[in-house]
């Protein structure tokens, strides 16, 4: 069957199909890839033709950090919410069904409150003076509040919150469509839980893993207000760089440098996953 | 309220006199910060003025600088008004960003002097001042800028307004000893040295509702505050106290981005927004000050007792022309600082 409509695609009318995507191909040429070129042109050509704003933007340790930070909580980010929400996914694919549409619903709700107000709760839950800090320090855990926002450690833990449904979707998805059986044929064969989950489980919810990781880890290298509110200056990430730079300063030709930088390493990174993962997924 | 309405219908008539010449439907986009500013410059500002001219207004926001600046660049200029901040008027002006303000429509000789150029007349004035909470320094009050960097005396985090703009490097100066007469050209080696001593104990405010919540929550024990949102947290009962030794008053002013398509529904609404009774009932709502000179007889006597204006003697005058000229040099090296 898959053969079958593999064939009849690739003998279809390429003429025809391709005048279809007309629309939609102009449309992605006209408000995606020529501002962007645009932004990028102007990285090149302000103040002065050249390379300089490159050269300030990599030769700067202050900027340098900042792309450090950047990939360090966007792995974070990434690595947390598949901790997260990988046992989620596979607890809604095994649960009764109303109760999974359930919680999938609460999932769903989350994503659909307003962002700003997520954000300024998990401020005033996380501040020194918040919930968290209040309850340890009454139990006696520790006695000094913990340093939980204003730095990485509350971006990171804003932007998990807001990252874990964009794992469990799509691999929801891909685990649904796993046969349990496969799983008691796995014990049946004398495998333990353990090597069930790695060996049965993990390999076979592979492309969504992977589609679910890729999708987080590149929001989370442009995301803006979360590292804004939840970030201290000190620790600053790249979109709000961007920010400064456009926003702030008019310096389009900083601020498209680093645009720049920001989507080829992306790329590098996509084409990687793409050559390494990309036959399995 | 009731005095808010009878202010609103003075400017509704005064609008009326400006009416006589426009037209049928036009419309014109208003772009503001959001929030309750914005909330209250429609409700002041953009209703009235609809009622008295037939002019339709359209909302937009939050103001960004590289929108207007893109805008202006391409001809494609889809805001009429733009509420900015006085330095980034200024600039803009001298940049070629800005229709010249038409002051046979517009009153001068009602407007603050300090808030008007020929590109830009002042939307609203705020004066930044020392807030702190009351309950952490019961000893010793906190009297001006040098209670921010005396740790000691005054332990906990403070916090600071993040953008780069007037405001806290003057503070940094002042409190190291720098007279105000003598503050401009700003030292900002000195500055930045100054703010190093703190800078473990800052924590920075983005939004004005940002600043309140770090100061009411007890997160921050002092810091630099925009007047008028430390008056609504005193309004709401929270214990917090406001210094007004050495206040640095600075205003936002509105522009007219240069190709706009609706320049003459702009001026108008300028002149409407900036007359004195539509000055009075936002300063009256907002906490902020008015910049007509005629606005604080109008408002009652619990709200026009604490205007920046009657500290002037204690306030220091910020140097928005200073700003104007080095606002995207001291902008590279704020935002380097913050980010070592």
């Amino acid at each position: 069957m898959a053969l079958l409509t593999l064939s009849r695609s690739s003998v279809g009318l390429p003429g025809r199909n391709l005048l279809l995507t007309l629309p939609a191909l102009l449309l992605v040429v006209f408000f995606f890839l020529l501002p962007v070129a645009i932004l990028l042109s102007r990285s090149v050509t302000e103040p002065t033709l050249g390379l300089h704003n490159y050269v300030e933007l990599l030769g700067s340790p202050t900027y340098l950090k900042i792309f450090y930070n950047t990939f360090l909580v966007s792995s974070l980010v990434t690595i947390i919410s598949l901790l997260i929400g990988f046992p989620v996914a596979w607890a809604l694919a095994i649960m009764p069904r109303g109760l999974s549409s359930v919680v999938f619903a609460i999932l769903l709700l989350s994503m659909w409150t307003n962002l700003l107000a997520r954000t300024y709760a998990w401020m005033v839950l996380l501040q020194r003076t918040g919930v968290i800090n209040k309850t340890l320090m009454g139990l006696g855990i520790i006695d000094q509040p913990l340093q939980l926002v204003n730095n990485l450690v509350g971006v990171t833990i804003g932007m998990t919150y807001i990252m874990v449904p964009f794992i469990v979707i799509p691999l929801h998805g891909v685990i649904r469509k796993i046969d349990p059986a496969i799983l008691q044929a796995a014990a049946l064969c004398g495998a333990s839980r353990w090597q069930a989950l790695r060996m049965v489980l993990i390999p076979l919810a592979r492309p969504g893993i992977f589609s679910g990781a890729l999708m987080v880890f590149v929001m989370s290298l442009g995301y803006f207000v979360t590292p804004a509110l939840l970030g201290g200056t000190a620790n600053m990430m790249l979109a709000e760089l961007i920010a400064q730079f456009v926003q702030s300063l008019l310096n389009w030709g900083m601020g498209g440098a680093a645009a720049l930088v920001l989507l080829s390493v992306t790329m590098a990174l996509y084409i990687l996953q793409v050559r390494l993962f990309g036959a399995k997924g | 309220m009731k005095l808010a309405k009878h202010l609103k219908t003075g400017a509704a008539v005064l609008a009326l006199g400006l009416a006589a010449t426009a037209a049928q439907a036009e419309e014109m986009v208003f772009t503001s910060w959001g929030g309750q500013t914005q909330d209250l410059q429609k409700q002041h500002w953009a209703e009235p003025f609809t009622a008295a001219t037939g002019i339709a207004v359209a909302h937009d926001g939050p103001t960004d600088y590289g929108k207007l600046q893109v805008m202006v660049e391409s001809g494609n200029v889809t805001w009429d008004l733009v509420d900015v901040e006085a330095d980034f008027a200024a600039k803009a002006g001298n940049d070629g960003l800005l229709e010249p303000i038409d002051f046979s429509i517009v009153d001068r000789s009602q407007l603050d002097p300090r808030f008007v150029t020929d590109y830009s007349v002042g939307s609203f004035s705020y004066a930044f001042v020392l807030g702190y909470d009351v309950n952490a320094y019961q000893a010793d009050q906190p009297k001006d800028w040098s209670a921010l960097f005396d740790l000691e005396k005054y332990p906990g985090k403070r916090s600071l307004y993040k953008w780069s703009g007037p405001g806290v490097l003057e503070a940094a100066l002042l409190a190291d000893g720098v007279a105000p007469e003598d503050l401009y050209p700003l030292d900002l080696d000195r500055a930045f040295a100054k703010l190093d001593t703190i800078k473990s104990e800052i924590i920075w405010w983005s939004t004005g509702a940002q600043s309140q919540q770090l100061l009411a929550s007890g997160e921050v024990s002092i810091g630099q505050f925009w007047c008028g949102r430390v008056f609504l947290l005193q309004a709401t009962g929270t214990d917090v106290g406001i210094s007004w030794e050495q206040n640095l008053t600075s205003a936002d002013s509105l522009v007219v981005p240069k190709g706009s398509k609706n320049k003459e529904a702009a001026m108008k609404f300028i002149a409407l927004a900036t007359s004195a009774e539509a000055q009075a009932s936002f300063a009256v709502d907002s906490g902020n000050s008015p910049i007509n000179v005629n606005s604080a007889a109008l408002m009652p006597a619990e709200y026009a007792e604490k205007l920046p204006e009657n500290f002037s003697d204690l306030g220091v005058d910020l140097d928005l022309a200073y700003w104007a000229a080095n606002r995207d040099e001291i902008g590279a090296r704020w935002y380097a600082w913050q980010a070592e």
